[in-house]
């Protein structure tokens, strides 16, 4: 996960690759090393100070309560070095500061990798990695190379993933006309989350990631279908249903149908896009299950813009939705003596809350971007943030007076780079 | 809702500004006169210098060979064969390079040097200034 310390696999074996590969580079290749870089410079604010404006569940704070205006929203630096050791072996490492779960800019691995061409169209990488389980989740980070000032929120925040540990390969081949990419991805991750969202601070531990992601593109038309799966353990949720556990065979089938040890969960996700040059339109959909208390939702979204010269204005729509029970009655009082009935109560409570916590939430967006010079484009955009009656949407920190069924007007504004 | 009636009316009124366009004399593609390559669309030539093909539609592989973002013929090539301006092209491989999924073609300085590059080696694609067309190379766009 972006949000991880730098202890890991992936750079002890991109230095034993490096040394491996080194003294067989080729002097009349493209260089051995190369440099690059991208960063966002951005503000953004939020019309409701009751709650924050979150983009996803790492981020510790935000705009509205928080902060009046915040900078860490979007702002973020990313450096990149790629090493080119022979024609079929190169490395990459990029490093990463933005605003992390501790609420600090220390920098962090995004990717480590070293990457074997087997074929010109085969190839296979192994370190770290980004799931690639959105049409712009691997690049989301690069303003610059993405039409809005963030990916929308609904779709993006649905699986809360950046960079996993592990290996994925990579196949691509031409039917007809249509260029057709394979890729599948086998990792695991550890990401650290914050307590911004409800949810006690933790780590959320996924096992066997497996990742799908078949791409077909054929002129300015690219379709793409996404499938992924990992078991999933948060261990901070463990004393909670271990607390169900001691009331019977009652709780213990609410701590199996809810806990979040272990646990199967999917997605699958289908994204178009068409991009003839003056303009373009892209609409995702993406369904993510946790089989859990963390419940199952679904969104989407669909964004237009028409180029003007180097003026992009665009619009967006995007909405989520909870495809699981946002209520349960819990274990029943009956009975019990009431000091444990207090305590069931309590159970009962803190479990629909947590249930409740499902974002269902839409969003109309306005934006523009402008390339004002070579590699800098300037962008803003408008979100009218409409949160259900029954919801508290993907806003934190609440306050008492922050009212489901809010509007939230937010207004951003970014520069985008790259070097 | 006020929010998507303001998006329909800026498109809308943006729509009617008159938009700027690429002009100048023409750019083709072309490989080597030693090249098995003869015809290659618009598509395909676009397919290799994106990195969405590393070879001909015979399976020889394709060398692209790009001119850098000073040259007047780059331009007037991403727009007349992908559509994209010189933004939308770096913002393309923006994705590609920090994503580590490749790298953008290897780049000369303008359309002579690229004709030289092309006409030595059988496996180059270029693109050069269509009145520098002569006998070491072949014109390769059908359309």
């Amino acid at each position: 996960m972006r949000i991880r310390h730098l202890r890991n696999p992936a750079a002890a074996t991109l230095l034993a690759a490096a040394a491996l590969a080194a003294p067989r580079a080729h002097a009349d290749d493209a260089p051995m090393f190369s440099f690059s870089g991208y960063g966002t410079v951005g503000a953004a604010h939020s019309s409701n100070g009751q709650a924050d404006y979150l983009v996803d569940e790492f981020k510790p704070n935000g705009p509205g309560f928080t902060h009046r205006w915040s900078a860490d929203v979007d702002s973020r630096l990313g450096a990149q070095l790629t090493a080119t050791f022979t024609p079929k072996v190169s490395a990459v490492v990029q490093v990463i500061t933005q605003q992390g779960y501790d609420d600090s800019y220390r920098p962090t691995v995004e990717w480590a990798n070293v990457k074997y061409q087997v074929t010109p169209d085969f190839s296979v990488r192994a370190g770290r990695v980004v799931l690639p389980i959105y049409m712009v989740t691997d690049s989301r980070r690069v303003g610059y190379g993405n039409p809005w000032v963030r990916p929308p929120v609904e779709v993006y925040s649905l699986v809360p993933v950046a960079s996993v540990d592990g290996i994925d390969g990579s196949y691509r081949f031409l039917m007809g006309d249509v260029a057709a990419t394979l890729q599948a991805t086998f990792a695991s991750s550890d990401s650290h989350f914050p307590n911004a969202s409800g949810f006690n601070a933790g780590v959320a531990k996924a096992r066997h990631e497996v990742a799908i992601v078949g791409t077909l593109e054929r002129g300015f038309m690219t379709l793409r279908v996404n499938y992924g799966h990992a078991d999933l353990t948060i261990d901070s949720f463990k004393p909670f249903f271990d607390a169900y556990r001691q009331f019977g065979p009652a709780g213990a089938a609410l701590a199996d149908r809810y806990g979040v040890d272990k646990r199967n969960v999917d997605f699958v996700g289908v994204g178009a896009s068409y991009d003839p040059g003056r303009w373009f339109v892209t609409a995702e959909w993406a369904k993510f299950d946790t089989h859990s208390v963390l419940g199952a939702k679904s969104a989407w979204y669909v964004s237009g813009g028409h180029r003007f010269g180097p003026v992009t204005p665009y619009v967006t729509y995007a909405s989520m939705k909870a495809d699981s029970n946002r209520s349960d009655p819990g274990l029943s009082l009956q009975g019990l003596p009431p000091q444990l009935a207090g305590t069931v109560a309590f159970l009962n409570s803190t479990l629909n809350m947590t249930l409740g916590l499902i974002p269902v939430q839409h969003t109309d967006s306005i934006g523009m971007r402008w390339d004002f010079m070579r590699n800098a484009a300037f962008k803003v955009q408008l979100d009218e943030v409409h949160v259900d009656r029954t919801s508290t949407g993907t806003f934190g920190n609440f306050q008492p007076g922050f009212q489901p069924g809010s509007t939230v007007r937010v207004v951003s504004a970014v520069v985008d780079f790259i070097f | 809702m006020k929010l998507r009636l303001l998006g329909g009316l800026l498109l809308f009124s943006l729509a009617v500004l008159p938009s700027l366009a690429a002009s100048g004399s023409d750019v083709v593609a072309v490989v080597s006169s030693k090249s098995r390559v003869t015809s290659l669309n618009s598509d395909q030539v676009a397919d290799i210098f994106l990195g969405k093909t590393s070879h001909f539609p015979d399976g020889t592989q394709a060398t692209p060979i790009d001119q850098s973002e000073d040259s007047p013929a780059r331009e007037r090539f991403y727009a007349q064969f992908t559509g994209k301006s010189p933004a939308q092209v770096r913002a393309y491989w923006a994705k590609i390079i920090f994503t580590g999924r490749g790298q953008p073609p290897r780049q000369v300085g303008n359309s002579a040097e690229a004709k030289k590059l092309v006409a030595q080696n059988p496996n180059a694609i270029a693109y050069i200034d269509s009145a520098m067309v002569d006998d070491s190379v072949r014109v390769v766009d059908g359309r």
